[in-house]
């Protein structure tokens, strides 16, 4: 009987076909039995420029081209490694030091092996596109050499053995074969220098076994402290593993352990455990949330031992505390920098560390005995403890270093101390971090990543990664702004600028119709067209036109910037596209999603030249009701790019009577028709606290902050933009019913409105209805106080607060009645206008042409798959985009305000039990005034009060008297600027006049 | 319809067999003894994404391949008790959380928390015989005895329970790549038996009643059939069934197709190790069952006196057939009529189960097939 089996039980240097069997486990719950053949190769090429037999084993590119060697032929060298090395670091050095090797001019002439690419794709997918993206970088010399693929360093799993160690094995066996391999590259080229090949490992275990088979394996950190400049290096490396293990063993356990992830998993599944996403309320640091689709509202997780570790972003499981533990969300403001202010970082002398602090433990009992007092009336809402964490959201976080848990200032120390650093974002826990720099890094931006957070440590372990720069200079605080946000603000790479039209500046549209470029197009030439922007606007994206038709109905034009015509799908430059997603606009500076070229140049639609757009034209009667629509590719030319100021005062100049003056009449006046045709259906007229902030032309200092004004013209472009994407979203919808990008915005749970509608009826005697978009615009037009104009724009703001964010979507994924867009009272909405500064335009873009039959769909628009990803991605970075925006604004609103004490007028917005949220529209800035800092002095003595939470009012009884602060008070206050002592961090300060 | 007997021997040729078979020693065909069984082939792990898998050749050209499958699979709780947990847990509103899906078991000997918890249904038995329909009688029949005899020990059902909710279902596929020549079941049994022997169940990480996770690493699977040692010093091992036949009163193992063909009675006996610590012997039966031997579909001879063309007298029906139960098979072939005596059924269990009997012979045997 000759055997069935498939013999791979001798791996003698002839047979090249190995298997390896694991099992996985599939969502569904079955098991799965996986046997994988592995045909091993001899021909992987070990690509130093030292050998020359592999140079013929080299792939040959697209062009018969081998690759070159990526490894050079001679690697830097160390004192105690004189001949020059090539490093092999392991999983786990990558793991805890990816910022290390990211690091310029350091550590290069690497080799990456496919079994510990493997193991960090599994560990982390971020670190593992991190370190992809190291290999794809030609400066570092980082190699990816495929050891399980290769016969010599192949290696099988012997019984009983981990994966782990298996994998440890794999890779001291590969750097046990480079060695030989080199040396014998070397000896055939007769040169002396043969560089050795050291395994960087941070696992001490590793290490020890590398020794024992004649490798020369370093620790990390032992290797490390050998590089020049070590001390700034070390710091980005990650507590070790042995480091923490160390104290693991003395240190008590002051968090609950997780429950395994089966036990997660089967909870959730079972109903009796909820996973969501845990926000932490910017207010009070010791109390978040998670919205889980179980309970209407979000379940409230108080206090530090109920939170348990979990950092504001990740994706938590939580499970519900008993009815008797329920709590009213904190009605008290607090902050993490105040509370635990002295405490010390070097937590090795704390003979007791509890979670909570004696301090926090106060600022919460008042909340218990609070929720107690009002009895069973019952604001009290579900709360619940985190059990275990599904997946960290953590990233890199900006911050400044808290100056008290310094040691020693002095800047000679070399000392390796721990400091804490308090992260820009309130939300996120202090994070101790270890550095021999500290003097040197005290009053400076700093970037830091969290390595891991244990059980015995109070609060999480990090490691710096690099320092931005002095505190409040403009370079810092920009960079960190982006950073925070998670904007790509790097130059845009070579191959994004090679998709660029090769003719750059003097690109035109061609002269002959018969060109290429006209197929399809219309010539839309003679048509008067302008552009109404702000002031000083490069990227022109839309351009308008309206002229009277015979039949006394009006013909209008909306033609926008043939974007798609420039960026093709799928190249180089649309993929950066994609991913940045969206324009981001900061005071002094744009971050582009396209290229300078094309986003002020080639697609703006600049006047008195000719360009290549995308129209939809419409035929509108007297009531601007449409007679008739069409799309089309089109080439014009704008007369004019007015700012809104400049169209205001044409339109309103009699004098005029040219026929574009005429037509922007004619566009006034049918978009005050689209106007009120639009409030009647129930659109919402909403507010945000916008302010300008006007800087210097040269410097870009700011000198004044001013609140944008609204004209006509603003209404006028806005109305046309929305009637273009509107129609072109019914256009998109019908010819792609399951993969249309539009974009949508959910009406809001009832209960967002609770509160608002509650104050309202408190204070104002007024009734906000929310059962409809119409009706919540009706009653908010009705909140209206006569001795105070600004009220009701402070009520739309607050409103505006309850709403849910609009989104972008594919048509398949939800059911048509979610289409909704409810601020617009709109059935269907997409973004069309804008294509150069938004991504999801630019593929509406697309999605037309393909409609009107201009060209054919790419497969990437007709993937639902791919859509959704793309919307995930582009509504992200839309949100981060207004967040920097806005932050940036925020800064600079600060530094207009630098050194000088004003009296404003502002109001109060929200009241806690210890102070309470002012809100100065003339700065747009909202501040905390606390009781404690109201007697001046610092924070002696808070000033006797009593919270009346029911009627949303505070009595405070203070040197000056008695005094009542109540919600929607205008109250005057008095602006300054400090800097705070213990970061050195400048901060507005407001205080009741 | 003349019965399809498959048996290409006529009744002079039966009753020679017959009478040899009678002597004492038997006088097998082939020259076995009475006791010997067969040469065969096996070897196992042959299917790499199969469980457990053997294949079996025999020297007579039979050939058959057993796969061995398990799967994960939602038990289906029985009783109100479960109905109330997933009611309260709906929310999981002021419950313990956790604890309401952790059972408070302890932690004590694996064998002992199952004991009792399997249900038979859990092994699933498939066989496929070239020529024939799944639901055709010979392999309904030969897989509800293989099926009666694995669950005989009470163990293996046992085994497959992994927690409250969820345990194993163990398909068992039987291929017979050769016609059935002689009766198929020695050679599905043992082929079953190997295959069940390289079964491998991924070992559990997660706890008690929570999903199952199970280690990812196929070497740190645990067999189905632990090889430890037992109690009493022996090994877990699935049963084998094994054929045996008498002949007057002669009792044959491993019957090859002739013999079967003029046996008086055949039983599938399916024997395994004892695990008890207080057994008389290393062996036990664990079932037991009798099979329709194809004797009694052999034509029967016609004796001399009956014989016309050598001279005999033609009598009425009810003379001849007197004239056939006097001879009874003295002189010519008949087919056996069925029943076995008690003692022979007794002789026959004894020789299987006795210490270096066949049973243990086969056993042994099989278990210097290398996995």
């Amino acid at each position: 009987m000759t055997s069935l089996k498939r013999s791979y039980a001798s791996t003698s240097p002839s047979t090249t076909l190995s298997s390896k069997t694991y099992l996985r486990t599939l969502k569904s719950g079955k098991v799965q039995k996986i046997v994988r053949e592995v045909y091993l190769r001899q021909d992987i090429p070990c690509s130093s420029q030292l050998c020359t037999a592999c140079l013929d084993l080299a792939p040959v590119g697209f062009h018969k081209k081998a690759d070159p060697p990526v490894l050079s032929a001679t690697p830097a060298a160390t004192e105690q490694l004189p001949q020059g090395h090539y490093i092999v670091p392991d999983t786990n050095a990558f793991l805890s030091a990816m910022d290390l090797f990211e690091s310029e001019g350091v550590l290069q002439d690497a080799i990456v092996l496919q079994t510990v690419l493997e193991e960090v794709k599994n560990r982390s997918l971020p670190l593992y596109h991190r370190l992809i993206a190291l290999t794809k970088n030609e400066g570092k010399r980082f190699y990816v050499f495929f050891n399980d693929f290769r016969l010599e360093t192949y290696v099988r799993r012997d019984a009983g053995e981990t994966i782990n160690d298996r994998n440890d094995r794999a890779v001291r066996k590969a750097c046990g074969w480079y060695a030989q391999h080199l040396e014998k590259a070397v000896r055939a080229r007769k040169s002396a220098r043969c560089p050795v090949v050291i395994m960087l490992s941070d696992d001490r275990e590793n290490v020890r076994k590398g020794k024992e088979d004649g490798l020369p394996a370093m620790n990390l950190r032992d290797y490390v402290a050998g590089l020049p400049d070590a001390n700034r290096l070390m710091d980005m490396v990650a507590t070790s593993r042995e480091g923490r293990a160390a104290r693991d063993a003395k240190a008590q356990m002051i968090y609950p352990e997780y429950v395994s992830m089966s036990a997660m998993l089967t909870g959730v599944k079972a109903g009796t455990l909820h996973q969501g996403v845990f926000n932490v309320s910017p207010y009070n640091y010791l109390e978040g949330s998670v919205q889980v689709p179980a309970f209407d509202r979000s379940l409230i997780v108080q206090g530090r031992d109920n939170s348990n570790r979990a950092v504001s972003g990740d994706l938590v499981v939580i499970e519900v505390l008993p009815k008797d533990q329920w709590k009213a969300p904190s009605s008290k403001a607090i902050d993490e920098e105040d509370v635990n202010k002295n405490e010390t970082a070097e937590n090795e002398e704390d003979e007791r560390e509890a979670i909570v602090t004696e301090q926090e433990r106060r600022a919460l009992q008042e909340e218990v005995r609070k929720t107690h007092g009002k009895g069973a009336e019952g604001r009290a809402q579900p709360t619940a403890k985190v059990v275990g964490i599904i997946k960290r959201n953590w990233r890199q976080y900006v911050g400044h270093i808290d100056r008290d848990s310094v040691r020693s200032r002095n800047k000679e120390s070399r000392a390796q101390q721990t400091v804490f650093l308090i992260p820009m974002d309130k939300r996120v826990p202090k994070i101790r971090v270890r550095t021999r720099q500290a003097a040197e890094l005290v009053g400076k931006r700093v970037l830091v990543s969290i390595d891991s957070w244990d059980r015995d440590s109070r609060y999480p372990v990090g490691h710096f990664i690099r320092s931005l720069g002095e505190l409040e200079t403009k370079g810092a605080e920009t960079e960190a702004l982006l950073l925070e946000w998670d904007v790509q603000y790097r130059p845009f790479p070579r191959t994004v600028l090679d998709c660029l039209p090769a003719e750059g500046h003097e690109w035109k549209v061609p002269a002959s119709t018969d060109d290429p470029g006209w197929k399809g197009r219309r010539d839309l030439r003679d048509l008067l067209v302008c552009s109404i922007d702000p002031p000083g606007c490069v990227d022109i994206d839309d351009a308008l036109h309206a002229k009277q038709l015979p039949n006394g109905n009006f013909e209008v034009g909306v033609h926008i910037a043939d974007v798609s015509h420039f960026v093709k799908p799928n190249n180089a430059m649309d993929k950066e596209a994609s991913l940045r997603g969206t324009t981001v606009y900061l005071v002094d500076k744009r971050i582009d999603m396209l290229p300078m070229l094309l986003g002020t140049d080639l697609c703006s639609l600049k006047p008195y030249v000719e360009r290549y757009a995308f129209s939809a034209i419409w035929e509108l009667d007297q009531n601007a009701d449409i007679v008739r629509k069409d799309f089309t590719k089109s080439v014009i030319r704008s007369r004019e790019a007015f700012s809104y100021e400049q169209a205001q005062l044409r339109i309103d100049d009699k004098s005029q009577k040219d026929e574009l003056t005429v037509g922007m009449r004619c566009l006034m006046m049918l978009s005050k028709k689209l106007r009120a045709k639009r409030m009647a259906a129930g659109a919402l007229n909403l507010a945000s606290p916008e302010v300008r902030v006007e800087t210097e032309s040269e410097t870009s200092d700011p000198i004044d902050v001013k609140t944008k004004m609204a004209l006509d013209t603003n209404q006028l472009v806005e109305e046309f933009m929305l009637l273009a994407n509107i129609s072109v979203a019914g256009k998109i919808y019908e010819a792609f019913p399951q993969t249309a990008l539009l974009r949508r915005h959910p009406a809001p749970p009832k209960n967002n409105f609770e509160e608002l509608s509650n104050q309202l009826k408190v204070k104002k005697g007024m009734e906000l209805r929310t059962d409809s978009s119409k009706a919540l615009a009706d009653s908010l037009d009705t909140c209206v106080d006569p001795s105070e104009p600004f009220f009701n724009t402070l009520v739309r703001i607050v409103a505006t607060r309850c709403m849910m964010s609009a989104e972008y979507f594919t048509s398949g994924t939800q059911s048509v009645p979610e289409f909704r867009h409810y601020g617009l009272a709109s059935e269907i909405y997409t973004h069309f206008t804008s294509p150069i500064r938004r991504y999801a335009d630019l593929e509406a873009h697309r999605q037309l042409a393909a409609a009107i039959e201009y060209e054919t769909l790419d497969a990437s628009l007709q993937s639902k798959a791919k859509l959704e990803g793309v919307c995930k991605n582009i509504n992200v970075r839309h949100r981060n985009a207004q967040m920097a925006g806005r932050t940036s604004v925020e800064y600079y609103v600060g530094q207009a305000l630098k050194g000088r004490i004003l009296e404003e007028d502002g109001f109060v917005m929200r009241i806690f039990s210890n102070g309470f949220v002012v809100f100065v529209p003339r700065f747009g800035i909202e501040g905390l005034i606390r009781l404690r800092d109201m007697d001046g002095g610092e924070g002696e003595r808070e000033p006797e009060s009593v919270f009346d939470a029911e009627n949303y009012a505070l009595q405070i009884e203070w040197e000056q008297g008695q005094r009542k602060v109540e919600l929607f008070q205008k109250v005057k206050v008095r602006i300054s600027d400090e800097a705070e002592e213990s970061t050195g961090k400048r901060k507005i300060r407001l205080q009741l006049v | 319809m003349a019965p399809y007997t498959n048996i290409p021997l006529s009744p002079a040729e039966l009753s020679y067999l017959y009478t040899s078979l009678s002597q004492t020693p038997p006088i097998r065909p082939d020259g076995r003894a009475p006791t010997q069984f067969r040469p065969l082939v096996a070897e196992t792990d042959i299917l790499p994404s199969a469980n457990g898998s053997a294949r079996i050749c025999f020297a007579d050209g039979t050939e058959a391949i057993v796969g061995v499958k398990a799967e994960v699979e939602q038990s289906r709780v029985s009783g109100a008790a479960t109905g109330q947990v997933e009611s309260e847990g709906v929310l999981g509103l002021g419950t313990g959380g956790v604890g309401d899906v952790d059972m408070d078991e302890e932690d004590g000997d694996e064998e002992a928390t199952r004991a009792g918890k399997g249900e038979e249904g859990w092994v699933e038995v498939a066989i496929e015989i070239p020529g024939m329909r799944d639901d055709d009688a010979l392999p309904v029949f030969l897989s509800a005895m293989l099926t009666e005899a694995l669950l005989a020990d009470g163990e293996l059902k046992d085994r497959l329970w992994i927690n409250r909710r969820f345990h194993w279902r163990l398909y068992i596929d039987i291929l017979l790549l050769s016609q059935p020549l002689s009766y198929p079941l020695p050679l599905l049994s043992l082929t079953t038996h190997l295959a069940l022997l390289s079964t491998r169940i991924p070992a559990l990480i997660s706890e008690k009643d929570e999903d199952p996770l199970f280690n990812d690493d196929w070497e740190a699977s645990r067999f189905l059939y632990p090889q430890s040692k037992t109690a009493s010093g022996g090994h877990r091992k699935p049963p084998v069934t094994l054929l045996m036949l008498s002949v007057s009163e002669n009792v044959i193992a491993d019957p090859s197709r002739e013999e079967l063909a003029v046996a008086d009675a055949v039983v599938a006996i399916s024997v395994a190790p004892t695990t008890g610590l207080n057994a008389e012997s290393a062996y036990k039966t664990v079932a037991l069952r009798t099979v329709d031997p194809p004797s009694r579909l052999t034509g029967a001879g016609v004796p001399t006196a009956l014989n016309t063309t050598a001279g005999g007298t033609s009598l009425s029906a009810a003379e001849a057939l007197a004239l056939r139960e006097k001879d009874q098979g003295q002189t010519v072939w008949r087919p056996p009529r069925g029943g076995v005596k008690r003692a022979m059924i007794a002789k026959m269990i004894k020789m299987v189960t006795e210490k270096g009997g066949v049973g243990q012979e086969v056993l042994e045997g099989l278990a210097g097939v290398e996995t």
